[in-house]
């Protein structure tokens, strides 16, 4: 350090001591402290909860309700008139709960939910008040109010770990206490007892400009478009398009180049001219000004001449409106009518973002000048056309806006049906009871149904997008924080259209860039970076404010000429006003910004070339944090690392601190377009000693760093720095199927499927990003000695050889689970289904398998061996008398058998029971299955590179290969991860000094022989993890088997002991041998063979019965000239199916031609 | 003999470390094939005692029974009786059900944890009905402070956590499970033969001298202090790794050492779990392997040995 101070010379008392990349980790260590790993789905749940719901219900309007006037003859009214008015106020929610059968309520925890499949919701509450005005004859008013607290208006499923969740701010103790997994991230929903995620979806980001070249040959040359959404509004984007004809589509010749605008409701498009008219701006210099502010800019005026051209006749605003309305919806009406028509969609359809009251009309002359000007830029070249795949033009609807848009539709459903049921009461001189008017149940079941469904939005109703809401992987701990971090794009998976799917720059640092699925929805499904945060959104009002008093000037009080000159603000993609020192306004922003006085989420774009400053608060942009930079220097500094490093209680300081005192700040995709950002903090000071050389003498921030760009399962993998890209991607699909431990919790879970390691190892060679992944906590692999050699020939194409006795010592066992369920149903009132050991007695199909296992109450006890088809519940259900009647033994019978057995073709013990209630107060059940699974020969292995294997064969320990020595290693973990100075120089090194050869190589001896092997082996640990396939689990052959009941050919599928299909292109194979016997066999013999009787005169089957070996086709009246044919059973059923459309396939058995004389003497 | 090459050969031993579980000593005069087999006998032949059978009455720990009888059977059991014992599969006092004195050890193990202490269930824990077959103790006989419950743990318990169980132990060999392997590492080398070309190698200066020296991984060559010749330190860390020919050649000297490994003498290491001593599974594995052999002969000529060599005939059948 002194040693620093004497030659640094740029070297400061108080600005204190540089930072490491080291120290940078101290950092990431903070942010993942504080936020955990699935930050974004909490703040946008509780974002959900804490303003979403609240605004959601305020902007509903008042319920009001006027009767209809009945026909109620002697019966005078007091009051001329009684109108009802019913308004939601403010709204509370509980903690979770759950109410059982018998009506008794209590604290519900997340471990009872998944065990016992209930859901995990919270009771919703809204103050209601209930206002009755009366109007009496005279004139007079009387108004009632009638306040109901607390109404019960729905159960909302809650987050777990959110802060409405039970678990919320519990320690580890605590945790573990409530049977729940300390290193559980909470992040999502237990419906029914199963986990569901909402997987968040991309969209485009509405109310951008967006200015695209179209290619030629088209009717139009560039086309503008804005999809306008005005805030908290729950309709659909209205786009507007602003098209540029080509110069060829156009009739005239060279001066077609007309501009055009798409209006919502209008038929056809409207020249821009006329759209200006009919907005009230009707001079051309007028409209020049709002469109190219410069006069002297004559390259763009020449541009509009067409435009201007096209529109001469229509030199007024009440002509113009006439104009648009005559092409509107609206036809034979008169034109007031038209007029009043088109100033309506002028007022609230077109451009809605910039406003839908009155008098906005300057302000959508602007906004949609604007749009006019950003096309022509782009048609003159000054400016390239946008670019749809850029992430600044992405927003991502999470959780939270996911279930806003739910709640806010099951809402206005609740309050429709609110006034429909006022309204029946009213209008039936009935009370009105709010208790009875307000349906819970619209809330609670929509809610549920498309968290249940993953169908987003109402059921049976158009529009809605499936597969929001999926079950959680729960495979391995990686695989439950991937999925947990995933995000669907919602593009057509057919479209042959490759660019959404390839990497784009802008997703530096947001995306995983290897953790993507291979085949159909590649590079649909993304996975966020580990460092990523997603905004939830803030109100836009603040910064408006800021701006006001910061002196930006509004439309009203500048005139359009000085536009050229100032800087366009918009604000969420409106424009809102111009100022004329954006340097001062967007340095004061930013600095209020780290000082936290402005919101930390809030995106500042300052576009130079454009002259626009653009303010974002919206929510769904992907944003990052950056260490800022300043002169070339980090603003955080060693000391304040220290104090990270000091702190002891999580509340001082930490992560949030640091973005407090300004020494990071979230960057947003769009704003990371303006800043300069320097990879390392290396580079900074390599950059500052020496500027000449440096990349950049402007950075503005600093990665914090660069292997932060990856997601989760990407920043398991060790060196991905040195493997081929598609490695990374393929690993990263692999370690999903990984087994280890999954959740501390498993015992207490009831999984339907469950894989755990016996003995998982940390792994020798991890990343630093591992660390706050709970990788070494819960690991999915062993470090397992591989030697790359060729040995025995048992592991060519993509397999390995495993010691065996290793295998017996327990290398790679794991355990399996299975839970069955089953439930006793209620079938109408009285009849239940029940749980207990059917007696063959009286108890009606019966399974094959055993049913010895069971105990008295139906259930095989804990310890229980089971194989096959062996009964684990038994269930009966009673059958009326009178149904079982018919027949005459048929009646001992008064009870079918509804038991449950264990898979054909798996085995176990017998691991748990539970037995509970669920939710309607009806008995429940679910039995765990444990078995041990042994790796062998075909059982799935991979390394963490993609290389994935079977096992071909295993060799006790004395046939395998074996070295001299064994030695240690230096006793620690090797740092792996990417983008740092580890080289295979290092390697090799730190290898020869502990005495092994430089690059890993050994020399082996051969375990049969004893022989040395002459090439020295590349031999060493590598971490290896057990897949989930195993051979155990696909092992099927049959010979008979079941056939399926429709079409008699075999069933399907190993669980249906079904048989394995000889395809089409298997039949073109013998095709070719020429084998058609064996063909024949196959296809005929083997399958659905059949016989029918064909009546040879008509050629349909005819009746056969070979008992009494009559046969008759009865039309015909024919009893003797009947043929045996054999064809398929499918082929059978397809004739009788067209015998039952009327139409008559005949089966000729003789010569054609005869057949046509025998129709001919019918004839 | 009279002038005529005899090829018959007299394999010799010499002994060079002796310890309980660790024995290093060389093989002379035969060939890899017999070295081989020795090594392959020694891991997957000589027959030890380990649990086989469990039992459970109460298991209320947080492993599986599966998982305890696995963990159980792994622990190595004294098996100086082994070589004695019967395979409890053709035990004729007790038919092969594996439950009498000849062929098999009943051990029993109770734990049940009341204090708030984890407790820690060990191979100790396991009490045997037979004296000479009993867990191995790895308690360090120079004995520092924690002589006491050193065993190999089991489970670990919680309070209330309870586990009851009966084992029963019989004898059997590596090649059928593992657990019944005596040996940790057998291994062996060639013994390697180096030359030096001292003349070559002064020819080059203390540096590169150094550099070839440092150029092996292993510690087999030296400098000496004072006469700065490089000598042969220990031949035996050759790995065979080629490095030091690599860096004759790369620095233009071939042949400056030359290395080949001799192919009638080999150094064994033997390293056991325990269960019987280094030295006795040494010699155990020679009984086998002449049994082995012994059964070949028989096989010519005889036609019902079995009674004679009972044990082994099965042996030689089944295994």
């Amino acid at each position: 350090m002194d040693m620093e101070e004497e030659y640094d010379p740029a070297y400061n008392e108080d600005e204190g001591e540089d930072i490491t990349q080291e120290d940078a980790w101290t950092v990431i260590s903070a942010y993942f402290d504080e936020k955990g790993l699935v930050r974004q789905q909490l703040d946008s749940f509780d974002e959900f909860i804490q303003n979403t719901m609240q605004e959601i219900v305020d902007e509903s309007a008042d319920i009001e309700i006027r009767p209809e006037s009945q026909h109620n003859p002697g019966h005078q009214n007091d009051f001329a008139e009684t109108i009802y008015k019913i308004k939601f106020g403010q709204i509370f929610l509980s903690k979770p709960m759950m109410t059982e059968s018998d009506g008794e309520t209590a604290t519900l925890f997340p471990k009872a939910a998944r065990l016992r499949n209930l859901t995990y919701s919270a009771p919703l509450y809204a103050d209601v008040s209930k206002r009755v005005i009366k109007k009496g004859h005279d004139g007079e008013e009387v108004t009632e109010t009638q306040d109901f607290n607390k109404v019960f208006i729905g159960k909302v499923p809650i987050m777990l770990r959110s802060s409405y969740c039970t678990l919320y701010q519990n320690n580890e103790k605590d945790l573990t206490e409530l049977g729940e997994c300390p290193y559980d991230q909470g992040g999502y929903f237990i419906i029914n007892g199963s986990e569901k995620v909402l997987i968040a979806q991309e969209k485009m980001s509405t109310n951008h400009v967006y200015v695209f070249k179209k290619r030629q040959p088209n009717k139009y040359a560039y086309v503008g478009e804005v999809r306008s959404m005005a805030e908290s509004q729950n309709r659909p984007p209205s786009t507007m398009f602003v098209r540029m004809l080509s110069r060829t589509s156009a009739k005239g010749g060279s001066s077609g180049q007309y501009i055009r605008a798409t209006l919502p409701y209008i038929r056809t498009e409207i020249p821009i001219i006329i759209v200006f008219r009919a907005l009230g701006f009707v001079a051309d210099k007028d409209i020049l000004e709002h469109i190219c502010y410069d006069f002297a800019d004559t390259q763009m005026m020449e541009l509009l001449r067409p435009s201007l051209e096209e529109a001469f006749v229509i030199q007024n605003q009440q002509v113009a409106l006439d104009y648009i309305g005559k092409r509107g919806a609206t036809v034979g009406v008169t034109r007031e009518k038209r007029i009043k028509y088109a100033k309506e969609i002028l007022q609230k359809e077109m451009l809605p973002h910039v406003g839908v009251g009155e008098y906005c009309e300057t302000k959508k002359a602007y906004y949609f000048g604007y749009i006019i000007h950003r096309l022509l830029l782009c048609a003159i070249g000054r400016r390239a056309e946008d670019d749809r795949d850029h992430y600044g033009n992405k927003r991502m609807d999470l959780a939270g806006p996911l279930l806003g848009g739910l709640f806010r539709m099951l809402f206005r459903k609740l309050t429709r049906d609110v006034r429909g049921y006022v309204q029946k009461c009213v209008d039936n001189g009935k009370d009105v009871n709010l208790q009875f008017a307000i349906k819970a149940k619209t809330i609670t079941s929509g809610l549920k149904y498309s968290l249940a469904t993953g169908n987003w939005g109402q059921a049976n109703a158009a529009g809605t997008r499936a597969g929001v809401s999926q079950v959680l992987n729960r495979l391995t701990y990686a695989s439950t924080l991937s999925h947990l971090r995933r995000l669907n794009s919602p593009i057509g998976r057919e479209g042959k259209l490759a660019k959404p799917r390839q990497l784009h720059n802008s997703q530096w640092g947001m995306m995983c860039p290897a953790e993507t699925p291979e085949g159909q929805a590649c590079g649909l499904v993304k996975n966020l970076a580990l460092m990523v945060y997603v905004t939830v959104g803030s109100a836009a009002y603040p910064i408006l404010e800021f701006l006001e008093e910061w002196g930006t000037e509004n439309f009203e009080e500048i005139s359009p000429a000085v536009i050229t000159q100032a800087t366009k603000i918009f604000v969420n993609g409106c424009w809102v006003g111009i100022h004329r020192d954006p340097d001062m306004l967007v340095r004061t922003l930013r600095r209020l910004r780290r000082r936290v006085d402005v919101n930390t989420e809030v995106g500042v774009v300052r576009d130079i070339r454009l002259k626009e400053l653009r303010i974002y608060t919206d929510y769904g942009r992907c944003s990052r944090p950056l260490f800022i930079v300043e002169k070339q220097r980090l603003l955080i500094r060693r000391k304040d690392i220290e104090a990270l490093q000091q702190k002891e209680s999580p509340e001082d300081g930490g992560w949030h601190d640091l973005v407090a005192k300004g020494f990071i700040e979230y960057i947003d995709t769009e704003e990371e377009e303006t800043t300069m950002i320097s990879m390392t903090i290396n580079d900074l000071r390599s950059a500052r000693e020496n500027p000449e050389e440096a990349y950049s003498d402007t950075y503005t921030h600093c990665e914090i760093h660069p292997s932060l760009i990856l997601g989760v399962c990407a920043s398991i993998i060790p060196f991905p720095d040195h493997n081929q890209s598609p490695r990374n991607t393929y690993q990263s699909a692999m370690g999903k199927q990984a087994m280890g431990i999954y959740v501390t919790n498993f015992q207490f879970r009831m999984d339907t499927l469950a894989y755990v390691l016996y003995y998982p190892q940390k792994p020798l060679v991890t990343t630093r990003a591992m660390e706050h992944l709970h990788f070494r906590q819960l690991p999915a692999g062993i470090n397992a000695i591989v030697a790359i050699a060729c040995y025995s020939g048992y592991n060519q194409e993509d397999s390995v050889i495993m010691n065996q006795s290793s295998i017996d010592r327990g290398f790679f066992r794991s355990l399996f689970f299975r839970s069955y369920r089953d439930e006793e149903k209620k079938m109408g009132t009285l009849v239940k289904e029940d749980f207990g050991r059917p007696d063959r007695a009286n108890t009606m199909g019966m399974r094959h398998g055993s049913y010895d296992k069971l105990d008295d109450d139906g259930l095989a006890p804990p310890g229980t061996r089971c194989s096959g088809e062996d009964v684990i519940i038994g269930k009966t259900t009673p059958i009326a008398q009178d149904d079982a009647g018919q027949g005459q033994a048929a009646s001992r019978y008064t009870r079918r058998d509804h038991s449950t057995s264990l898979r054909h073709s798996e085995t176990g013990m017998v691991d748990q029971v539970l037995l509970t209630t669920n939710a309607d107060g009806l008995r429940f059940v679910k039995v765990r299955v444990r078995s041990v699974r042994i790796p062998q020969i075909g059982d799935k292995f991979s390394s963490r590179h993609g290389q994935k294997g079977t096992v071909g064969m295993t060799y006790t320990q004395e046939d395998m290969p074996w070295t001299v020595e064994v030695a240690a290693h230096m006793g620690k973990e090797g740092d792996a991860t990417p983008f740092t100075d580890v080289t295979v120089d290092n390697i090799s090194k730190a290898l020869h000094k502990c005495g092994y050869q430089m690059r890993g190589f050994e020399t082996m001896y051969n375990g049969h022989t004893g022989r040395r092997l002459t090439a020295m082996i590349f031999l060493g640990p590598t971490y290896y993890q057990r897949l989930k396939h195993m051979v155990d689990d696909k092992i099927h052959s049959r010979g008979r088997g079941p056939v399926q009941i429709l079409t008699r050919q075999p069933a399907e599928g190993r669980s249906r002991d079904g048989g394995l299909r000889f395809g089409e292109m298997e039949r073109d194979c013998m095709i070719a041998h020429g084998a058609a016997h064996f063909l024949k066999e196959r296809l005929f013999d083997q399958s659905d063979a059949y016989r029918v009787h064909v009546c040879e005169k008509c050629g349909l089957v005819a009746i056969a019965n070979l008992k009494k070996n009559s046969f008759e086709c009865r039309s015909c009246k024919n009893k003797t000239d009947i043929v045996q044919v054999h064809i398929p059973y499918a082929c059978k059923l397809l004739f009788q199916e067209l015998m039952s459309m009327a139409i008559a396939p005949r089966m000729l058995t003789k010569d054609v031609k005869l057949a046509k004389d025998l129709k001919k003497r019918g004839a | 003999m009279d002038g005529i090459a005899s090829y018959q050969r007299f394999p010799t031993v010499k002994i060079r470390e002796l310890k309980d579980d660790y024995a290093k000593f060389e093989l002379r005069n035969t060939d890899a094939s017999i070295a081989n087999a020795l090594r392959r006998v020694m891991i997957s032949e000589v027959p030890t005692v380990a649990i086989d059978l469990v039992e459970i009455e109460i298991n209320s720990t947080v492993l599986n029974d599966e998982f305890l009888a696995h963990r159980l059977g792994l622990v190595p059991l004294t098996s100086e009786r082994a070589m004695s014992m019967r395979f409890s599969r053709d035990c004729d006092a007790c038919d092969g059900d594996g439950q009498c004195e000849f062929c098999s050890v009943e051990f029993h193990l109770r734990a049940k944890c009341i204090g708030d202490q984890t407790l820690d269930v060990t191979s100790k824990d396991l009490y045997s009905s037979d004296h000479t077959v009993v867990p191995v103790d790895f308690s360090d006989a120079s004995g520092y402070e924690n002589s006491e419950q050193r065993g190999i743990i089991i489970v670990k318990l919680r309070r209330g956590q309870e586990l009851k169980l009966r084992a029963i132990a019989r004898k059997g060999i590596g090649k059928d499970h593992a657990k019944w392997s005596p040996a940790a590492t057998v291994t062996f080398m060639y013994e390697p033969a180096i030359h030096i070309n001292q003349e070559m190698m002064e020819s080059l200066t203390l540096d590169e001298k150094q550099s070839f020296v440092d150029s092996s991984p292993t510690k087999v060559f030296e400098i000496d202090d004072e006469t700065h010749q490089v000598k042969i330190v220990d031949s035996e860390a050759y790995a065979y790794d080629e490095e030091v020919l690599k860096k004759a050649e790369a620095m233009g000297k071939p042949g400056l050492v030359e290395i080949y490994a001799k192919e009638d003498s080999f150094i064994f290491t033997v390293e056991s779990t325990g269960a019987v001593k280094a030295s006795q599974l040494v010699l155990n594995a020679i009984d086998i392997l002449k049994q082995k052999l012994d059964a070949v002969r028989l096989s010519e000529d005889t036609v019902e040995a079995d009674d004679q060599f009972g044990e082994l005939g099965a042996h030689m059948r089944g295994g």
